[in-house]
């Protein structure tokens, strides 16, 4: 165990490894490691997790002594994981994206919803209909999918579960654009589960 | 202000969940869900798809990267001084 650095907050940390201090740099390494991990399997994939996790925490070391004392240590720390998945991503063959258009939900003329309240509710039941396994592969490919843009907003806001206001400081859009890409990533997820469950996406 | 049809209403559906409508809006809003079991049925799914995402897609990270992210930093911070 590192000595003083378990109640030392992590900005403080920054600053000591930010000065050299080694064990400063490995005790924010133990403290988000998970939570980076866990970051890159969703913007990736569980294979490419570790070298994404890896590539994250050298960027950290090596760029240690940009960070500014007055950004929380977290934002820093998620958008230099976000941008390490999103090259790795790059990197890697990619499909086309597709479009919000066909993940809509169906309105008549008048502007009402056009499904049955029972199909519109059936992406709830994918949870019980498909079993572990089989959801969690639906569902990766589900996010997957998504538009990269929409995907990271997704990814963070929606499965991190990072604040709209703190997004938008990793991306380093505005709020209203992070709202927008969330809104739209969930009405496509939301379609693919409606799918996945036997109802019409 | 227009009437909120189920349309409008899921354009709005985000901006709502945050809490950043004006009350008029929001009340309309209300007004409009109460009676309308479609759009209720929609937002349930809606307000259920992260939740479902979110626990389909938690991994936890192998116990055996921690020692093996920290030996390879070492090795690069070695190597550069």
């Amino acid at each position: 165990m590192v000595g003083g650095a378990a109640e030392s907050s992590d900005e403080a940390l920054a600053v000591r490894a930010a000065a050299g201090e080694d064990s400063a740099f490995e005790a924010l390494v133990l403290r988000f490691h998970h939570r980076v991990f866990r970051l890159a399997c969703r913007l990736t994939s569980e294979t490419d997790a570790p070298d994404v996790v890896q590539e994250t925490f050298w960027q950290v070391y090596r760029h240690i002594s940009s960070f500014r004392g007055d950004a929380r240590f977290s934002t820093w720390l998620y958008r230099i994981a976000t941008n390490a998945g999103l090259m790795h991503r790059r990197a890697c063959a990619r499909r086309p994206a597709e479009s919000l258009n066909q993940f809509l939900p169906r309105f008549n003329a008048a502007g009402r919803l056009e499904d049955t309240p029972d199909a519109l509710r059936i992406a709830c039941r994918v949870d019980e209909l498909l079993d572990r396994d089989e959801l969690a592969k639906k569902a990766k490919a589900a996010v997957d999918g998504l538009p990269v843009l929409y995907r990271e907003a997704f990814v963070l806001r929606d499965l991190e579960e990072l604040s709209t206001a703190d997004v938008a400081q990793v991306l380093g859009v505005d709020p209203a654009t992070v709202r927008q890409r969330v809104h739209r990533a969930r009405l496509m997820v939301r379609a693919h589960l409606s799918e996945f469950a036997g109802g019409r996406p | 202000m227009k009437e909120i049809v189920c349309m409008s209403g899921v354009e709005l559906l985000m901006d709502y969940l945050e809490g950043l409508l004006t009350p008029d809006v929001r009340t309309a809003i209300e007004a409009h869900v109460t009676g309308c079991r479609r759009c209720e049925a929609f937002i349930a799914s809606y307000v259920e798809t992260p939740r479902i995402v979110r626990d389909a897609t938690r991994i936890e990270m192998p116990a055996d990267l921690e020692s093996s992210l920290l030996a390879a930093l070492r090795a690069a911070r070695g190597a550069e001084s």
